[in-house]
């Protein structure tokens, strides 16, 4: 009886969230999957049915190749960085020391800021003929006559600078989750392990990583899904360009999809990786669920 | 701990340097906001290549032109007011569809629960570029057009699935028996629910809040399409439409927006810190 | 048993109630907005515009468009976007089959043709007022495929050479340059007076705009083009690669990697802070001196069109302001009113935007009372002298001379045919200006950079002949 009332009670109270998730995403996502097949152009629905001729034709470009790897390093590059710096930054943070709450407060103030905005103070940092940095490394002699970084205007820099203000914003958030992490950690179990005679890394290795690696693997799970379909920070600070060798996937589909109008394209390209994103998630998620925590 | 001396003295400091770095690395964007906001325009202009001339220093006389400019020329106060009041909102609604569903997946829907807590979750990752197109269909004909209430509508898209797998794994954390003993005592499930475990949940149902807030406070693509009148923007998508002129970006008040809107923000999120950092781990880990 | 039962009922209510929260938070939504809408239904005009990049502009065309619907008794609602969201907001309405009824479009609106009512009706009217409106106005609102007027063309924006005439005239060219060699000549002139200066030509070959504009100059200069008279693609020609290999010449004189990064903005920038010598822009980089007091406005004067290897000398409009009327939009007689009268208030207009708006029917900038016939003259020399003698403060006074006949050398997207929406998708995705970026860095040969560019073009184009919207192929190189 009582099992019963609790499963009725259990769909009663999942159904609005469930609905509401059909409706809203799972519907329209269909939709999407429709246009992907189709030459759907400039948001107008009646379609011709082309198969796969969108995934052969995306597939075909090079552009498409170079958002496709570059989404892949961005995805690797900023997550194995904000994982290495978040947790160096947790550590430092969890200490008590005069005028922590001041740090935190500095370093939560990149998540505080929206990215339309901040991106903005970014992409003027970076301007080939203001840039900041560029004068400090003029400045300190960094530069030759002659040198000179054209951060938005060169691939690799151009990537480095992506990076660099995806991990300026991730890391507030990143630092929090692992934070919450460490110091769920018992106090006793560190003194045991002190006890033990455990050395500083011997600690590390056998207590601090062992017991952290539910909540990284939450950190990264998060950190992942969050960049693999963000488009925000290419979008607004380098467009794609140079000539389009900074796009990530949600940055290309946008410019083909919604700028340039085929919608059918632009969909076909959304939808490349998403196979392997639920793959991961599903992994991930199986494994965080396991040891509890979240 | 069994450091000596000297060693406890160089572990200060490098944990000084540390954290200063990170600091800097934070605010240097924020910094320079700050300056740019209220430099002249003839101070702002200069090639980086001169190196007489410190961008990082007010070279003439500070301004106010810029900061005045946001408020007076630009509906700013508007703006940041629309934000909140979609953030509140969509943090209502969240809520309202979140917390019975992460109760349920958490405590009565079996081995069942786990795996719709993954499907809930997936749905997160269908990219905004795939459902931009059926959104404004659904928008149209619900009539919301171009007002803030579309973005009620579209924002929980993404808080409500992030959300209710988020508190399914903080309600999991709270022992079962806390109901259990609250029902024998004569209340019912939903009873003991809402006397028992919601005032437990508060540092999870706060880290719901903010983690909504943040997603809010970060979306532009759609507020961008959805909404076309200038008094019904969001910060993020009216300051630029504003401030950049198609080839004149006016530096100055743009930094000045950003900078009025991060920090009070900022010091929100440092007050709610702690019980934030708990309702991330939900208060406990199994031992 | 009673017991359980009763439990199980207080349950489901508190539950009711419970359940009850969520659907009135959903539901308070469309409850709270239905008045709102009610009152919309009253007759009211809904027009998108750009945010003006002179800024006096919108402070004039929105209380003129608002008193205009009071004389007539409608509601005129203007709704602002920046520049970058014009696309996205239209494709956004399209979706939605509703939103307003005049969208302006920058450059092209032809992607959007099926979605749009014909305006033929509304030229003709002008025509009939003010005459005939500018070749290249018509040729970027026509499409003489589908005999469609999609767009209707107010204004339109002049894209010639700035120029900080100190600097040229220390190299012995106070006029500034005249044809494209003189830029490869002079950069490395520039170079030796001014070591400080980053970049001695500054032409962008970045994804935005102005870019745009200037890689389409170059290929037309040199004889080049992406689509014949008849639409069929002729990217793939030994012109194209001249001109590719002139911008890697160019490069290499007098550019650097900025000009990939640039914004819209950059180029403006880097000329007001004396960091670039010559960029291909509006005058909007010299108002924007002229408004932050910078001394550089005086030393900022202006090119025509620079003119190639056999004397081709042509630009591509900077801006060119395309009005549509959506189909779906329930008032579109009034909409087209209303841009009749909008082209009827064009001397307004250019002076509100302090000449940055040239006129796409000269004649509507004539007099009051001078006769249909003789206004394309007599507004064409009201527009000269206006530029001969800026009223905004130039010094000299005549520097704006050059735009007085700017529509000698300025051409349409699509040049030397029309606009079509292949056209239209090439420029939103930037084929044309990452060919130039990647020929004139080296990043792929000339001739690589063309093959990449011609494929795409071809499948863009193949794309638009299959829905019916361009004619051409047979003739496709």
């Amino acid at each position: 009886m009582n099992m019963k009332r609790d499963r009725f009670l259990g769909a009663v109270l999942l159904l609005p969230a469930l609905a509401f998730i059909a409706l809203l995403v799972g519907a329209p996502f269909l939709m999407a999957l429709v246009l992907a097949v189709t030459t759907s152009s400039a948001g107008s629905l009646d379609v011709t049915f082309v198969g796969l001729q969108n995934f052969r034709d995306v597939f075909g470009s090079p552009v498409f190749r170079t958002a496709l790897r570059n989404t892949l390093v961005f995805t690797l590059a900023s997550q194995a960085a904000v994982i290495l710096l978040g947790n160096v930054l947790a550590v430092a943070l969890k200490k008590a020391f005069r005028g922590r709450s001041f740090v935190r407060f500095l370093i939560l103030m990149p998540w505080a800021a929206p990215i339309a905005l901040s991106t903005l103070g970014w992409l003027w940092i970076f301007d080939s003929t203001f840039s900041a940095i560029n004068w400090i490394l003029k400045v300190s002699g960094y530069f030759g006559p002659g040198e000179w970084y054209y951060w938005l205007g060169d691939t690799a820099l151009g990537m480095i600078a992506v990076v660099t203000v995806h991990v300026w914003r991730m890391l507030p958030f990143t630092t929090v989750i692992i934070l919450a992490g460490l110091t769920s950690i018992p106090e006793e179990v560190h003194e045991a392990a002190d006890i033990d005679g455990a050395g500083f890394f011997s600690k590390l290795f056998h207590v601090t990583i062992p017991m952290m690696l539910p909540i990284l693997f939450v950190a990264v799970l998060f950190g992942t899904v969050f960049t693999f379909t963000d488009m925000s920070v290419v979008y607004l600070l380098t467009r794609g360009g140079p000539y389009n060798s900074t796009h990530v996937l949600a940055s290309l589909a946008f410019q083909e999809g919604v700028l340039g109008g085929d919608v059918g394209r632009g969909a076909a390209i959304a939808l490349f990786l998403l196979p392997l994103l639920v793959v991961m998630a599903v992994l991930m998620l199986r494994r965080s669920r396991r040891a509890e925590v979240l | 701990m069994r450091r000596s001396g000297p060693f406890r003295l160089a572990g200060a400091a490098v944990h000084r340097a540390v954290v200063l770095l990170f600091a800097a690395f934070a605010v240097f964007p924020f910094y320079w906001m700050v300056v740019t906001a209220f430099k002249q325009n003839s101070d702002l202009y200069v090639g980086a290549m001169n190196t007489a001339h410190n961008p990082f220093i007010f070279n003439q006389a500070p301004t106010l032109d810029h900061v005045k400019y946001l408020f007076t020329e630009t509906p700013y106060p508007t703006w940041l007011f629309n934000t909140l009041s979609v953030g509140l909102i969509v943090v209502a609604v969240t809520l309202a569809l979140a917390v019975p569903a992460g109760y349920s997946l958490a405590r009565l829907s079996g081995r069942w629960g786990e795996r719709l807590g993954i499907g809930v979750f997936l749905t997160y990752l269908v990219p905004s570029t795939l459902l931009f197109i059926p959104f404004s269909r659904l928008i149209s004909i619900l009539g919301l057009q171009n007002t803030t209430w579309a973005l009620v509508l579209v924002y929980p898209t993404f808080t409500v699935p992030f959300c209710t797998w988020l508190l399914m794994g903080f309600f999991k954390s709270l022992p079962a028996e806390i109901e259990e003993s609250a029902m024998v005592d004569g209340c019912s499930r939903l009873g003991a629910t809402v006397r028992v475990i919601l005032p437990l949940s508060v540092p999870g149902l706060l880290t719901a809040v903010i983690f909504s807030l943040t997603l809010v406070f970060q979306e532009f693509v759609y507020s961008l399409t959805f909404i076309s009148s200038v008094e019904k923007m969001t910060v993020s998508v009216g300051v630029p439409v504003a401030l950049i002129r198609g080839d004149v970006y006016y530096w100055g008040s743009l930094m000045a927006a950003c900078l009025v809107t991060s920090v009070p923000l900022a010091v929100v999120y440092n007050l709610f810190l702690d019980r934030f950092i708990g309702g991330i781990t939900g208060g406990a880990v199994k031992g | 048993m009673d017991d359980a039962k009763t439990k199980g009922r207080i349950s489901r209510r508190d539950l009711l109630k419970a359940a009850g929260v969520g659907v009135l938070a959903a539901g308070i939504g469309p409850a709270v907005v239905i008045p709102g809408r009610a009152r919309a239904a009253n007759k009211t005009l809904k027009i998108v515009q750009w945010s003006h990049f002179v800024p006096s502009y919108d402070k004039w065309f929105d209380p003129w468009a608002k008193s205009w619907g009071a004389s007539r008794g409608v509601d005129v609602v203007v709704d602002h976007v920046s520049i970058g969201d014009v696309v996205p907001r239209a494709t956004a309405e399209v979706a939605a089959q509703a939103g307003h009824d005049v969208h302006m479009f920058l450059g092209l609106a032809s992607a959007f043709e099926e979605h749009v009512i014909d305006l033929s009706d509304a030229v003709r009217t002008i025509e009939k007022k003010h005459g005939p409106q500018l070749g290249l106005a018509k040729r970027s609102t026509y499409n003489p495929f589908t005999r469609k007027q999609f767009a209707l063309s107010d204004m339109w924006v002049a894209d010639p050479g700035d120029y900080l005439k100190s600097v040229w005239t220390e190299i012995g060219m106070p006029g500034g340059p005249s044809t494209w060699e003189d830029l490869v000549k002079a950069a490395p002139e520039i170079k030796k007076k001014h070591p400080e200066m980053q970049i001695p030509i500054g032409i962008g070959l970045s994804q935005e705009l102005d870019s745009n504009m200037a890689a389409r100059g170059m290929l037309w200069c040199f004889g080049g083009s992406i689509q014949d008279k008849e639409g069929n693609v002729v990217l793939n020609s030994p012109e194209t690669l001249h001109a590719l290999e002139y911008a890697k010449r160019l490069f290499s004189a007098g550019m650097t990697r900025a000009v990939l990064s640039w914004t819209p903005a950059s180029n403006n920038q880097a000329l007001n802070a004396r960091e670039t010598a010559y960029i291909l822009n509006s005058i909007s980089a010299y108002r924007s001196a002229q408004d932050n007091k910078l001394p550089v406005a005086d030393d900022i004067f202006f090119t025509p069109a620079l003119k190639g290897p056999t004397g081709i000398q042509l630009a591509s409009e900077h801006v060119m302001s395309g009005y549509v009327v959506w189909k779906f939009s329930k008032n579109q007689d009034l909409a087209k009113e209303f841009l009749v009268a909008l082209v009827d208030a064009s001397r307004d207009s250019a002076l509100a935007s302090k000449l940055y708006n040239l006129p796409s029917f000269y004649g509507a900038a004539a007099d009051p009372g001078v006769p249909a016939a003789k206004r394309p003259k007599a507004g064409s020399d009201w527009v000269a002298g206006q530029c001969k003698s800026d009223p905004f403060g130039s010094k000299p006074a005549d520097k704006l001379t050059v735009l007085a006949a700017a529509d000698q050398w300025s051409t349409n997207i699509g040049y030397p045919g029309f606009a079509n929406p292949a056209e239209g998708e090439i420029f939103d995705t930037f084929v044309v200006t990452d060919m130039f970026a990647k020929a004139a860095t080296g990043a792929l040969s000339p001739k690589e950079a063309l093959a990449e560019a011609d494929t795409r073009a071809k499948q863009i184009f193949n794309k638009w002949r299959k829905k019916g919207f361009v004619g051409g192929g047979s003739k496709d190189r």
